[in-house]
């Protein structure tokens, strides 16, 4: 689908002209999870779209007009309505365009897969204490962190920006004595995932 | 079912049986405005329902396996089917029960209402904090204008959109998805903090005439003494009011 790899548009470029018909545009970042969303059910239903990355760090201020909150995913269809909020986004193309489902039709079942998602939406945003467990570290903490870890070995660390409580929270781990005795440097995972993909038996020793 | 005018179960209360065919329970209580969204949809669509009122401050054990953090509301069905979250449960309900459909059918239209209701997301928790403030006697003019900001917000989509409610000219889910917060403002103490948007105070007079709104609408006098004896502590204070 053309612009998925297309550089970014930031402040001082053009508007985008009206999305043409029998198209759905989507206004994205190809490092961000949450555009990822949009763009995996896109994909899912085959639906014909085109792709507009922003540059998140310096960002054009037209985008303004497009989602006043200055995030992506947004849709835009030909019709100039636009959508944002990335489960939103997903929603409406899935009601929108025919083909599979991929939202249960069942009533309950659909709402079990929104219940879900509220659990893991408040993973995420964290939103009422420092830590998972309440104002000090815990358990919890230590069980979620090995993936936070490795999101900055994966280069995705802007879309925390989402997220400010969540990155709060990585910053206040990296500075448990625990947690920074047990880290491993980004060069290392790196080098780990690189050598892992290529099924390398040196992988796991990376760095000995 | 006298509605919802039933004592709040609490500690050492036998858990209900399962929900009658053809009826749908939810948990709730009395004052909560989550528990009012759900409660308005139910009446709103005329959908058979038994409501049991749940004691916040002393919840039942047997409530646990109805909401694992025991929170309300929560919809129980025929087939021990639970929904939690009010807006999954109003939503549910929606899709669930035939009649008249409060979200609208277009996809775009139901994905406006969606993103208004994140525009509303501060709402709940500034009203909350205001009226703790004030209970408190502390000051709270900084969540004033945090409130009267997305108040601002919320009349700029209506000035917009030049239309009575926010769904369009008729009432719709968006509407009953708000209107808990805008009802308390007045008991709350904080109802100055809409003179500066009258496009919204019109909607609150407009949904002040909505017979759903006005079926489930709380006596003043009764949610004030439920305000004293909840800030007091006082385990009775979500029974207040019934006889």
């Amino acid at each position: 689908m053309s612009g998925v790899s297309a550089r970014s548009l930031a402040k001082g470029s053009a508007p985008p002209g009206p999305v043409p018909e029998g198209l759905i545009r989507v206004y994205s970042m190809r490092f961000c999870p949450f555009a990822e969303r949009t763009l995996l059910v896109l994909k899912a239903k085959g639906i014909r779209h085109e792709v507009i990355n922003i540059n998140l760090k310096n960002k054009p201020e037209w985008f303004f007009k497009k989602n006043p909150l200055g995030l992506v995913p947004v849709l835009e269809n030909s019709k100039g309505q636009l959508i944002y909020e990335s489960a939103i986004t997903c929603e409406y193309l899935d009601e929108a365009y025919s083909g599979k489902k991929l939202l249960p039709e069942d009533p309950y079942e659909k709402a079990c897969q929104k219940m879900i998602f509220e659990l893991f939406s408040k993973v995420l945003t964290n939103k009422k204490t420092a830590f998972f467990g309440g104002n000090s570290l815990s358990m919890i903490d230590y069980l979620i962190w090995p993936w936070l870890e490795r999101l900055e070995a994966l280069e995705l660390n802007e879309c925390v920006d989402h997220t400010p409580k969540l990155k709060l929270w990585m910053a206040a781990m990296r500075k448990d004595p625990t947690v920074s005795a047990v880290l491993i440097d980004v060069k290392a995972h790196k080098g780990f995932i690189d050598l892992y993909l290529q099924n390398s038996p040196e992988a796991c020793d990376y760095g000995l | 079912m006298s509605g919802d005018a039933t004592k709040a179960l609490g500690k050492g209360s036998s858990a209900p049986g399962p929900v009658p065919e053809g009826l749908i329970r939810i948990y709730s209580m009395r004052f909560c405005p989550y528990s009012h969204r759900t409660r308005l949809v139910l009446k709103a669509k005329g959908i058979r329902h038994e409501i049991v009122n749940i004691n916040l401050r002393n919840k039942p054990e047997w409530y646990y396996t109805k909401h694992p953090l025991g929170q309300i509301p929560v919809l129980e069905t025929s087939q021990c089917q639970l929904i939690y979250e009010s807006v999954i449960a109003c939503e549910y309900l929606d899709d669930a029960y035939p009649g008249r459909k409060l979200f609208p059918c277009d996809p775009y239209e139901r994905a406006r209402q969606k993103m208004l209701s994140e525009l509303f997301c501060k709402v709940p928790q500034l009203t909350k904090e205001c009226l703790v403030a004030l209970r408190c006697r502390r000051e709270c003019t900084d969540l004033k204008v945090a409130l009267r900001q997305e108040f601002c917000n919320l009349e700029e989509i209506l000035d917009y959109q030049n239309t009575t409610f926010f769904g369009g000219d008729c009432i719709s889910m968006i509407d009953y998805l708000l209107w808990p917060w805008f009802e308390r403002l007045d008991v709350y103490g904080i109802a100055d903090c809409v003179s500066h948007t009258p496009a919204l105070r019109l909607w609150i007079a407009s949904m002040k005439q909505d017979p759903t709104v006005c079926a489930l609408l709380t006596d003043k006098s009764i949610f004030q003494g439920y305000l004293s004896l909840y800030f007091q502590n006082n385990p009775n204070a979500f029974d207040f009011g019934l006889c």
